[in-house]
């Protein structure tokens, strides 16, 4: 055998190896329901602020408690013990990775998804519709 | 209808050019393919592509045009810049947008193309034919019109009334709506993220690096094409190390910005948008070796091609990637989705599919080495080497990946494998378990590769040019392991071996080089290469998070890495005492940051606290991305420290001061009192009232007063009177603030069943010191990072310049 092809082999086993370690390093976007089904195994949830509930920064021990939604419509208390992100209430989406527990969601970290400028362009023209209708044009 | 004030001539010059952009490619395509048998159509090829640039040229100088004059009927103009936008940072807001940044690549392609013209000579027609073929499409992807129902590419050139959400809105059949909406008398401008001197320079150097890759892939395809496979190799070499190098310090800037303006905490973070530039740029490292194996000493054709292919379609998915919506939720900093994904996955496969299939159907006529390379040959282990590097960009590429496998293999995916979309928990552990040991195995290849010598190298003298480098390298590794405190075997080994790499070279290129300037490139690029890897590992492995907060919550919680600090408060804070002295507004162009000043001292050797210096890490106000954090650093010559603010109540006084709580309800009898709060009474001394009737008898307006003596601690009498008003049928209060007292009271009615008034009352919030929560991280010896960085440019630019400069007869 030549050695190109042994160069080869070794290529494609390491790239086979990248791909597995890949899916066990990987965790699964979920909701509250299966992460509370697996208690204390990490998860990611993608969800929205619940901005009726409670929410709740105690700096002096950095534990910030919110009420979070996911996509299917299940909401929990979270507790993040980083500061509260900044803008934390004009966040349209975030994204959780943590574990449940029995009282909450412990989150490790947090992503926010804040309104983008794209949107901000829509509700200009849809301001500037409203606009003209109030002046009865 | 005739609209006021448009400068319709603009939009309509850049689509013109775009359009001429894109035909004049395609006609430079066909005639590059045509003389290919017949040189006659070389002339006209070389005139097309000329016109393409121009045409090129021309689309981007409108487009700056319009940007710089504030045409704001124009979508882009409006999106991206603001008539406050300083002049300087109207670079950035160029390639901000999709749009511009296609074009910024475009620009560059065509920059290239137009050196190449001069200087492929033989090789013009082939390479510029396949350069013009992706400017074809990258084109395309500007040009904004619909076919068939298909939307082919998005326009920069759209007045924003033409936009689809926006056509059939009333306000676009205003004739002049320019002068009549003050939304459109200023753009929404540049986030101010981006502006950033950064900004202005990383961009253009980053994709004329992912531009450059293109030089190689077209030598390479032109190569197939013309079934002469050998003689690419030359007139290839430079411009691969061009590349590398170019792409190198565009990746390198990226890094310096995220480091100085962003505030996660380092210059590499494992995202997918700096893992795509990353990639491209190792295989083109590989690349580029093995085109110097090829021309030296042969026998690595296939892999020089598949290498010189592979990194431009890496680009090309990059690309595909950051703008197609794909990565979405995995990253922070990917393009918005323009619709165009499936024009680029087109474009993608199409790429793939040409040069994958030229490269297979030409395999077998490849030239075959006659005789194996010997593993004491430089030769083998550069191959190696490369091989290795191809790995590390195949193995971040697959990572990075992963959204795309959840598209192919999730729960809505073409072949249903798994559930639930899966996403990598902890990239950066990920990643590095891989990349450290590619780093370890590279840096020796580095640290061994020049004193290897080509065809058969003689090993005890290998042995003996090596061993004092070696020697070296082990001493100098205890020792700042030791000193250090670095205890991770991986780790020290990489300590080592990226060592050993900047010694070995050094030293090769004293005893064995002279200091010759001709093997200055390479020596020089090679010590950047170890002075890189050993940066990255010390400044990561090492840092020290100084504001580690040691309060005790639950087992399962880490401990906290910010530190509040209150004002006028001192902490210490690794061998700092800090002082956090105050927050102030910045001023003119800056006025939206607030500054938290924070004063270091350090212990003398008299045990006097001596300030060493000031950070103001910032936060600044942005009403479109919310409220940012930058960091502020003070760089030493083997430390900086790096402070952000992870929480601030960025609240104005008055917003402070207008929040009421601990509200009461309660009625009181005349003469009653009642204690409220632990330090106010209130008493009702009398009721006055005021009423006016209408004509018919009715009641128009009553108005009810309650006198209320409010009794504070040590005897202190303030009367107060609130009022309850009944107008029109419509009820309000008159409340009473007592701003000394921090206390608010209100006259909410009578309470109809024991008809007695009915009271509120509130306090506000008792008067904190305001505070703020710090991180402060030391990242030891990250200079050895940028100082390699910038060897390894200027050396592979040294190398570069060697292989081109004219030489002497």
């Amino acid at each position: 055998m030549k050695k190109t092809h042994i160069v080869l082999i070794l290529i494609v086993a390491v790239l086979i190896g990248a791909i597995m370690v890949m899916f066990k390093d990987a965790g699964t976007y979920a909701g509250f329901n299966l992460a509370d089904s697996n208690k204390g195994q990490e998860f990611t949830v993608i969800g929205y602020l619940d901005k009726e509930a409670k929410m709740d920064f105690d700096a002096r021990k950095t534990i910030f408690t919110f009420t979070a939604t996911d996509k299917t419509g299940v909401s929990r208390k979270v507790i993040y013990n980083q500061p509260k992100p900044q803008d934390f209430e004009r966040s349209e989406e975030i994204t959780m990775k943590g574990f449940a527990t029995d009282t909450a969601f412990i989150a490790s970290e947090i992503l926010m998804k804040c309104p983008s400028k794209y949107n901000e362009q829509n509700e200009m023209a849809g301001n500037n519709n409203s606009y003209i209708d109030d002046k009865g044009q | 209808m005739d609209y006021i004030g448009e400068h319709i001539w603009a939009g309509e010059l850049g689509r013109f050019a775009v359009s001429l952009a894109l035909t004049s490619a395609m006609l430079a395509v066909f005639s590059f393919w045509q003389a290919e048998k017949n040189p006659a159509w070389k002339k006209l090829g070389k005139v097309a592509f000329a016109t393409h640039a121009l045409s090129v040229f021309t689309v981007v100088g409108t487009l700056f045009f319009m940007m710089a004059n504030h045409y704001f009927e124009y979508d882009y103009v409006w999106k991206h810049t603001s008539l406050d936008l300083p002049p300087r940072y109207l670079f950035s807001a160029f390639w901000e947008g999709q749009e511009g940044s296609f074009l910024l690549w475009m620009f560059w392609h065509a920059v290239l193309g137009l050196v190449l013209l001069f200087t492929a000579k033989k090789w013009t027609g082939p390479v510029l034919g396949t350069i013009a073929a992706v400017q074809a499409f990258l084109s395309s992807m500007v040009l904004g019109v619909y076919i068939f129902g298909y939307k082919i590419g998005f326009s920069p050139f759209i007045l924003i009334r033409e936009m689809p959400e926006n056509i059939g809105l009333p306000w676009t059949e205003i004739s002049d709506y320019l002068t009549r909406f003050p939304s459109f008398m200023d753009g929404t401008g540049l986030n101010p993220l981006l502006q950033n001197y950064w900004m202005t320079i990383h961009p253009p150097t980053l994709f004329l690096g992912f531009a450059s890759t293109i030089v190689p892939f077209a030598f390479a395809i032109g190569a197939l094409l013309r079934k002469d496979y050998k003689g690419w190799i030359k007139p290839a070499l430079p411009w691969a190390f061009f590349s590398v190098s170019i792409l190198g310090t565009g990746i390198l800037m990226g890094g310096a910005w995220a480091y100085e303006a962003l505030s996660f905490g380092g210059f590499w973070a494992w995202d997918p948008v700096e893992n795509s530039s990353l990639v491209p740029w190792l295989t083109m490292v590989a690349c580029a070796h093995l085109i110097l194996v090829q021309k030296n000493r042969g026998g690595v054709l296939p892999s020089a091609l598949f290498l010189s292919i592979i990194s431009f379609l890496l680009v090309l998915y990059s690309t595909f990637l950051t703008r197609s919506g794909v990565l979405g939720d995995s990253s922070v900093h990917a393009f918005v989705d323009l619709g165009l994904s499936g024009q680029l996955l087109i474009y993608l496969l199409f790429f793939v599919l040409v040069s994958f299939g030229l490269l297979a159907f030409h395999y077998r006529k490849l030239p075959k080495p006659k005789k194996e390379e010997t593993m004491d040959s430089r030769e083998f282990w550069l191959f190696i080497g490369s091989m290795v590097f191809l790995l590390s960009s195949l193995q971040i590429t697959i990572s990075t990946s992963m959204p795309v496998f959840n598209k192919l293999f999730g729960p809505e995916g073409l072949i249903h494998l798994y559930e639930n979309n899966k996403t990598i928990s902890n990239p950066i552990d990920h990643y590095n378990s891989f990349q450290v040991p590619f780093a370890i195995v590279l840096t020796v290849l580095v640290s061994i590769g020049q004193y290897l010598t080509y065809r058969k190298t003689n090993m005890p003298t290998f042995y003996k040019k090596l061993a004092a480098s070696a020697g070296i390298s082990v001493i100098l590794t205890i020792a700042f392991a030791w000193y250090s405190g670095m205890t991770n075997p991986i780790y020290i080994l990489l300590l080592f071996t990226s060592t050993f790499a900047i010694v070995a070279n050094i030293d090769y290129w004293i005893r064995v080089g002279r200091g010759k300037i001709t093997l200055a490139g390479s020596s020089i690029a090679h010590i950047g290469f170890g002075l890189v890897i050993l940066g990255a590992l010390i400044s990561n492995a090492n840092k020290n998070i100084i504001s580690q907060n040691k309060t005790f919550i639950h087992k399962e919680f880490p401990e906290n890495e910010n530190l509040l600090i209150e004002l006028n408060d001192t902490l210490q804070m690794g061998e700092y005492w800090v002082t956090y002295v105050g927050e102030r507004a910045g001023t003119g162009s800056e006025s939206h940051y607030n500054y938290f000043d924070l004063e270091f001292y350090r212990e003398n050797k008299d045990s006097m606290l001596v300030q060493e210096f000031v950070l103001s890490p910032s936060i600044q106000k942005n009403e479109r991305m919310g409220n940012v954090p930058e960091p502020s650093t003070e760089h030493f010559l083997t430390k900086d420290i790096y402070t952000h603010v992870t929480y601030a109540d960025v609240r104005t006084p008055e917003e402070k001061a207008d929040e009421w709580q601990d509200e009461f309800e309660f009625t009181l009898s005349e003469g009653e009192s009642k204690m409220v709060y632990e330090n106010i009474t209130v008493r009702l001394d009398s009721i006055i009232s005021d009423t006016k009737k209408n004509p018919d008898g009715s009641f128009a307006f009553i108005a009810i007063g309650a006198r209320i003596s409010i009794l504070g601690l040590a005897d202190s009498v303030v009367q107060a009177t609130p009022i309850y008003v009944v107008q029109n049928n419509q009820a309000s209060s008159i409340d009473a603030e007592l701003l000394d007292f921090g206390f608010k009271i209100q006259l909410a009615g009578i309470d109809g069943q024991v008809n007695k008034p009915l009271l509120k009352v509130w306090r506000q919030k008792p008067d904190e010191k305001p505070f703020i929560l710090i991180q402060a991280i030391v990242f030891p010896m990250i200079n050895l990072l940028w100082v390699g960085c910038i060897l390894m440019a200027i050396g592979t630019l040294i190398a570069v310049w060697q292989r081109i400069k004219p030489t002497k007869k």
